[in-house]
C-alpha cells in the first residue's frame, strides 16, 4: 500500500512534467527536450530562496515566475525562428538548449549536488503504513492542478483557442487566433507546471544538481508517450502508470536494479504495439 | 564550404602536429621527483579529489620546506579524471608525458583500476590514498594503498553489527565499485556468522529516491550503508520522512555526511574511519592545525589520506636512500617497494600507524566515529 | 557528352579526397613516430580520434543520409565494447597473436551490435522523428542498465580488458579501420542503394511510391551503423580498461550527434573533420576545464548545436546564409562559370531545394487502413479527449 502511494505521488510528479511535454507537443508539434531542465532551473530557484528566506512557498512562487520566463525566452529565441523547419532541426536545437541550461547551471552553482532542507512535516499513519505529509500534498496539489488545467482547456476561450491551434494552425490563424501568442502561452503554462514539479521532486529527493532534470525529464516524456502524446488525460494516466511501475519495480529486490530498463522497455513496447500511445488519437499521414 | 573544409583540415593537422611536438620537451628535468596523481576535481565526487589534492599539496610543501629527499624536492601534479576510468587513462598518459616517476594513484576505485592497469605496464609505483577496491592492488606488485580495503571494511562491519544489533538492514549502490565491493565482503561474512539481514539496493545514476528502500527497512535497528555521503544524507532524510529511527552505520565513504544532514535528522550516524579530527595524537593534531592554517577548513579523511600517502612515499624513498632525481619510474618503484615492505618500516601518520606487506594492503587500526545531532 | 565527362572527373577527385586525407595523416603520424615525436598523450588522442570518426560517420549514415534521428548510438558502442572485449578476453587465452584477437573481436562486437541494430531498426520502421529519437535513447539506456547489472561483465567496476600494446599500433589499426569504413560507406552512398536511402530521407512516401523498399533500406542503414559503432566500441575497449558503463550514457550519443551536426549532416568529410576537431578540443581541454569550468564544454556544445541548426534551418537566416556561403561567393566572383556539379555526400540535406512537392499530387495516405475521407478533421494532435 505504501509502495502504491509512493508510486502515485511520484506518478503525480511525472504527470505534471509530462503535461508540459504533451501540451507543447500538441500545439507546437515539437519535442521540447529542454523541458526537464526547466525543473532543474526551478529547483535552483527554490533552493536559493529557501536558503535566504527559509520558506519553500516563497521559493515556489519565485520558481513559477523564473520557470515561466525561461520557458517563454527559450521559445522565443530558440524555437520560434525554426517554425516550419524540419522536426529534426527543432529537436537538435532543443537538445542544445537542454545542454546550455545544464552548462550554465553548472557554471553558476557548481557541479556538486547541494543538499536541501526537508520541510519536516512528519508523517501520518494511514492504510496500515506511514505516509509522509509531503506525499499527500504532492498527490492532492497535483490532482488539483491537473483538474484545473482540464477545466481551463475545456471551458475558457483561451483553452478553446489552444485546442484550435493544435488542430490546425493555419485554420486557427484564419479564425483570428494569434498562434504565436498561444504557443507562447503553452510554453508558459508547461513551465509553470514544471515549477510545481520541481518543488515536489525536491521533497522526494532532497538534493539539487545541474543534471537533476535530465532523468525525470526523459521519464516524464516516456510517460507522455505512453499516454499518447498530445493528450492531456493521457499524460496524467501515463505519468501515474510510470510512477507506480517504477516504485513497484524498485520494491522487488530481484528486479530493482533493472528499473530503468523496465521503464524504457515499457515505452518501446507500447510504441511498437500502439505507436500513438494509450489515449492518443490517430493521425493521418500526409505527404 | 569546400574551401572551408580544406582550410579547417590543414589547420587541424598543424595544430595536432604542434601538440605532438610540444609534448616532447616536457619530461623530467632531473631537478625534482615528479609525483603524479589523478582524481575527480569535477562532479559529485570532486570533494574527495579536492581533499586529497589539498592534503597532498600540504605534505609536499612541508617536505620541500624540510629539504626533500636527499635535497631533492618533489613536484606534485594532479590531473582531473572526473572519477571515470577513461579519463584516468588519459590523465595517466599525460602525467607520463610530464615525466611522472612516482604517484599516489587515483582517488576513486573505478578510476584507480584504469590507472593501476596502466601503471602495472610501466612498473610505476603508486600509493593510492583512497581507492579501496580489492582488485586495485591485487596481483600488482607496484600498487599500494593507505586506506582500508573494501573487503576489510565489509568484514569489520559485519562482525561489529552482528555483535551489537538484532535487526539489520543494508542499502548499497549496485552501480558503484566501492559500494558493491564492501557489500560482497559484508554479505560473505554475515553468511559465515549466520546472521540474517535484509538488503535493498539502489542505482545512484538513475535513482536517488530512497522512500521505497527505507520503507522496507523501517523496522530495523541498524541500516548498514556502504555508500558515499551524498546518498547517505538522502537516506537519512528519507528515514525522517518514513519515521525510521534506525542507526545508520557506514564506512569511510560516509565521511562528510555531517554537512548533508540537517536538524530534522535524529538518527544516530556511525562510520568506520581511520581518521578522527579530534584525535590527540601528535601527528594528527599537527596535520589538522597545519591544514586549517593553509586552507581555513577542517580536513576530512581524504585530505588525511592524501597527506599520509605522500609522506609514506617520502619516508620509503628516504629509507631506500634515493639520490638521483632522474631515476626511471621502474627503478624507483623497485627501490621503494623494497624499502616499504621491509619488516622494520612503519609510518606514523595522520590516520594512525601503518605498515605494509607485499600485497599492497595497509595495516592500521580502525576507529568508529559517531555523529549525533 | 562533354558535360558528362566533366561530371565524371569531378566525381573522381571528390571520391578520393577523404582516403588521401586519411592516408596522408597516417603517414605523417608514422613518420613523426619514427622520429620519436609522438608522445603517449598524442597516441591516446589518435586512438580516440580514430574511433570518434567511426562513430560520427556511422551516425551520419542514420541522421544525415537516412534522415532519422538516433540518440542511441552510444548504446551500440556499448554492446560492441562489452561483447567484443568479453570475447577478446576469452580468445586471449587461446590465441597468442594480439592482432588476430583484436580483429576477431571487432568482427564479433560489430556483428552482435548488428543484431541490436536490427532490433532497434524494427521500431524505426513504425516510428518517426521524435518518437524514434526517444525510442533509441531508451534503447541505449536499457543496454547500459543491463550490462551494468550483469556480474559476468564486471558489474559496477566494468569489464576488465586486456589493452592492446603498444597503443601506437592500435592507433594505426583504428585509422586503417577508418579507411576501410570510408571505402565501404562512400561506395554505398554513391551506389543506387545510397540514392535510395537519401530518397527516403527526402520524401519517404514518394520513395515508397517509386518502388523503393523502405523497410529494407531503413533496417539496412541501422544495421550498418550499428556494426561500425560496435567496432568503435571494441577499439575503445582495447584502449581503456576497464570498460565502464558510465561512458555510454546518452550524453555520449549527443556528443556524437554534435560531431555530425557540426560537420554538416550528410557530409562525410565534414564528419571526419568535426569528429577530429571535437575529440581534439575535448582532449586538450580536459586538464584546463576542471571543476565548474567543465560546464564550459557543455555550453560550447550547446552553442554549436543551436547555432548550426538555427543558421542552417531558420527561415529568417536565409539571407545571411546566402551572404556567408563560400559557394555563393565563389559563384558570384568567378568569371568562368562551371557547369553545375552534382554533389553527392556533401549535398547538405537541409539545403536541397528540389524536394519533391508531392502534396498536391499525392495527398492519399498509403499506410492508412481506413478509406480516405477528404477534409476530415483528424489531422493534428487532438489533445483533449
Amino acid at each position: 500500500m505504501s509502495v502504491l502511494l509512493d508510486g502515485l505521488s511520484l506518478g503525480a510528479i511525472y504527470a505534471l512534467i509530462a503535461l508540459g511535454y504533451t501540451m507543447v507537443y500538441g500545439i507546437a508539434k515539437m519535442l521540447n527536450f529542454a523541458h526537464g531542465d526547466i525543473i532543474m532551473v526551478g529547483a535552483y530557484a527554490i533552493l536559493t530562496l529557501l536558503n535566504t528566506t527559509g520558506n519553500p512557498y516563497i521559493g515556489l512562487l519565485a520558481a513559477i515566475i523564473v520557470c515561466t520566463i525561461f520557458g517563454i525566452v527559450i521559445e522565443r529565441l530558440a524555437y520560434k525562428p525554426l517554425r516550419g523547419a524540419s522536426p529534426l532541426a527543432v529537436l537538435i536545437t532543443a537538445i542544445g538548449v537542454s545542454y546550455l541550461l545544464q552548462g550554465v547551471a553548472q557554471l553558476v552553482f557548481g557541479s556538486t549536488s547541494k543538499p536541501v532542507a526537508q520541510p519536516g512535516y512528519g508523517s501520518v499513519f494511514l492504510f496500515g503504513a506511514n505516509i509522509s505529509y509531503t506525499t499527500i500534498i504532492t498527490l492532492v496539489v497535483g490532482g488539483i492542478i491537473m483538474a484545473a488545467l482540464t477545466v481551463f482547456v475545456k471551458k475558457t476561450r483561451t483553452g478553446h483557442a489552444m485546442l484550435a491551434v493544435s488542430e490546425d494552425k493555419g485554420a486557427a490563424q484564419l479564425m483570428g487566433i494569434n498562434v504565436n501568442r498561444i504557443i507562447m502561452l503553452t510554453f508558459a503554462i508547461g513551465s509553470a507546471l514544471a515549477a510545481f514539479a520541481s518543488l515536489f521532486y525536491m521533497w522526494q529527493i532532497p538534493s539539487v544538481q545541474p543534471t537533476l532534470g535530465a532523468m525525470p525529464g526523459i521519464k516524464a516524456f516516456t510517460a507522455a508517450v505512453i499516454g499518447g502524446i498530445g493528450s492531456i488525460p493521457g499524460a496524467m494516466a501515463g505519468g501515474v502508470l510510470l510512477g507506480v511501475i517504477e516504485k513497484i519495480s524498485l520494491s522487488i529486490p530481484a528486479v530493482s536494479n533493472y528499473t530503468t530498463a523496465i521503464e524504457f522497455s515499457v515505452l518501446i513496447l507500447i510504441l511498437l504495439v500502439r505507436p500513438i500511445g494509450l489515449l492518443g488519437k490517430k493521425r493521418r499521414e500526409k505527404v | 564550404m569546400n574551401k572551408f573544409t580544406k582550410v579547417a583540415a590543414v589547420v587541424l593537422a598543424v595544430m595536432m602536429v604542434a601538440c605532438c611536438m610540444a609534448g616532447c620537451g616536457k619530461s623530467s628535468d632531473g631537478k625534482a621527483f615528479i609525483l603524479g596523481a589523478t582524481g575527480p576535481l569535477t562532479g559529485d565526487a570532486s570533494s574527495y579529489g579536492i581533499s586529497v589534492q589539498r592534503g597532498a599539496e600540504l605534505a609536499v610543501e612541508e617536505i620541500n620546506a624540510a629539504g626533500g629527499v636527499n635535497g631533492i624536492e618533489f613536484k606534485f601534479i594532479m590531473k582531473d579524471d572526473k572519477a571515470t576510468p577513461a579519463d584516468a587513462t588519459t590523465a595517466y598518459d599525460s602525467l607520463m608525458d610530464d615525466g611522472m616517476q612516482i604517484s599516489i594513484g587515483s582517488v576513486t576505485s573505478g578510476a584507480c583500476e584504469a590507472f593501476a592497469a596502466k601503471a602495472k605496464q610501466d612498473n610505476l609505483f603508486f600509493m593510492t590514498p583512497s581507492a579501496s577496491a580489492a582488485n586495485v592492488i591485487a596481483d600488482r606488485s607496484n600498487a599500494f594503498r593507505v586506506c582500508f580495503g573494501d573487503p576489510d571494511q565489509g568484514v569489520l562491519a559485519a562482525d561489529e553489527l552482528s555483535k551489537t544489533f538484532k535487526k539489520i538492514g543494508c542499502i548499497y549502490d549496485t552501480s558503484d565499485t566501492y559500494s558493491s565491493g564492501i557489500y560482497e565482503a559484508f554479505d560473505a561474512q554475515m553468511k559465515k556468522l549466520g546472521t540474517s539481514y535484509t538488503t535493498q539496493t539502489f542505482d545512484k545514476e538513475n535513482n536517488k529516491d530512497f522512500a521505497t528502500q527505507v520503507e522496507t527497512l523501517k523496522d530495523c535497528d541498524v541500516i548498514f550503508l556502504p555508500i558515499y555521503y551524498t546518498e547517505a544524507g538522502l537516506i537519512a532524510k528519507a528515514c525522517v520522512a518514513k519515521s525510521c529511527g534506525a542507526v545508520l552505520y557506514g564506512c569511510d565513504g560516509l565521511d562528510g555526511v555531517a554537512d548533508q544532514v540537517d536538524a530534522t535528522v535524529t538518527n544516530e550516524i556511525k562510520y568506520i574511519t581511520p581518521f578522527d579530527v579530534n584525535s590527540t595524537a601528535a601527528v594528527t593534531a599537527k596535520f589538522v592545525s597545519a591544514f586549517k592554517a593553509k586552507y581555513n577548513e577542517t580536513p576530512d579523511q581524504f585530505a588525511a589520506d592524501g597527506y599520509d600517502a605522500v609522506y609514506a612515499i617520502f619516508n620509503a624513498m628516504k629509507a631506500a636512500d634515493v639520490k638521483d632525481a632522474s631515476i626511471s619510474a621502474s627503478d624507483l618503484c623497485d627501490a621503494v617497494v623494497k624499502a616499504l615492505t621491509d619488516a622494520s618500516f612503519s609510518y606514523d601518520g595522520a590516520t594512525g600507524k601503518m605498515t605494509w606487506d607485499a600485497s599492497g594492503a595497509c595495516t592500521k587500526v580502525p576507529q568508529v566515529v559517531t555523529l549525533k545531532k | 557528352m562533354g558535360y558528362f565527362k566533366n561530371v565524371k572527373k569531378a566525381f573522381k577527385l571528390k571520391n578520393y579526397a577523404n582516403y588521401i586525407g586519411v592516408v596522408a595523416f597516417l603517414i605523417l603520424v608514422v613518420v613523426l613516430n619514427q622520429f620519436g615525436m609522438v608522445n603517449r598523450s598524442s597516441v591516446n588522442l589518435l586512438n580516440r580520434i580514430g574511433y570518434s570518426i567511426i562513430l560520427a560517420v556511422s551516425l551520419n549514415l542514420v541522421v544525415g543520409f537516412l534522415g532519422e534521428l538516433s540518440l542511441g548510438h552510444a548504446g551500440f558502442m556499448c554492446v560492441g565494447a562489452y561483447i567484443g572485449c568479453y570475447f577478446a578476453n576469452y580468445l586471449g587465452t587461446v590465441i597468442e597473436s594480439q592482432f588476430v584477437v583484436l580483429f576477431l573481436s571487432m568482427l564479433v562486437g560489430g556483428l552482435v551490435a548488428c543484431v541490436f541494430g536490427f532490433i532497434i531498426g524494427l521500431p524505426a520502421l513504425r516510428l518517426k522523428g521524435d518518437y524514434l529519437a526517444i525510442a533509441t535513447l531508451a534503447f541505449g539506456e536499457i543496454v547500459r542498465c543491463i550490462f551494468k547489472n550483469l556480474p559476468s561483465f564486471g558489474g559496477a567496476t566494468g569489464l576488465i580488458t586486456k589493452t592492446y600494446r603498444p597503443s601506437f599500433s592500435l592507433a594505426i589499426i583504428s585509422f586503417v579501420t577508418v579507411l576501410i569504413m570510408l571505402i565501404f560507406v562512400q561506395n554505398l552512398i554513391r551506389s543506387k542503394h545510397g540514392r535510395a536511402i537519401t530518397s527516403i530521407r527526402d520524401n519517404e512516401i514518394a520513395a515508397r511510391a517509386m518502388g523503393i523498399n523502405v523497410t529494407f533500406y531503413k533496417l539496412f542503414v541501422f544495421i550498418v551503423a550499428a556494426f561500425f559503432a560496435g567496432v568503435a566500441g571494441v577499439i575503445y575497449g582495447h584502449l581503456n580498461s576497464p570498460v565502464s558503463y558510465d561512458v555510454f550514457s546518452y550524453n555520449y550519443s549527443i556528443e556524437i550527434l554534435v560531431m555530425v551536426v557540426l560537420g554538416g549532416m550528410g557530409s562525410i568529410t565534414g564528419s571526419i573533420l568535426a569528429a577530429s576537431a571535437v575529440t581534439f578540443i575535448n582532449f586538450e581541454l580536459q586538464d584546463q576545464l576542471t571543476g565548474n569550468l567543465a560546464a564550459l564544454k557543455l555550453i560550447i556544445y550547446a552553442v554549436i548545436l543551436i547555432f548550426m541548426v538555427l543558421f542552417n534551418n531558420a527561415p529568417s537566416f536565409k539571407k545571411l546564409r546566402k551572404k556567408l556561403s563560400v559557394k555563393e561567393y565563389l559563384a558570384a566572383h568567378q568569371k568562368k562559370a562551371h557547369p553545375e556539379k552534382i554533389r553527392d555526400d556533401a549535398g547538405a540535406w537541409d539545403r536541397i531545394e528540389t524536394k519533391i512537392k508531392m502534396d498536391e499530387i499525392l495527398s492519399v495516405d498509403i499506410s492508412a487502413q481506413e478509406p480516405f475521407k477528404a477534409d476530415s478533421p483528424e489531422q493534428g494532435g487532438n489533445k483533449d479527449e
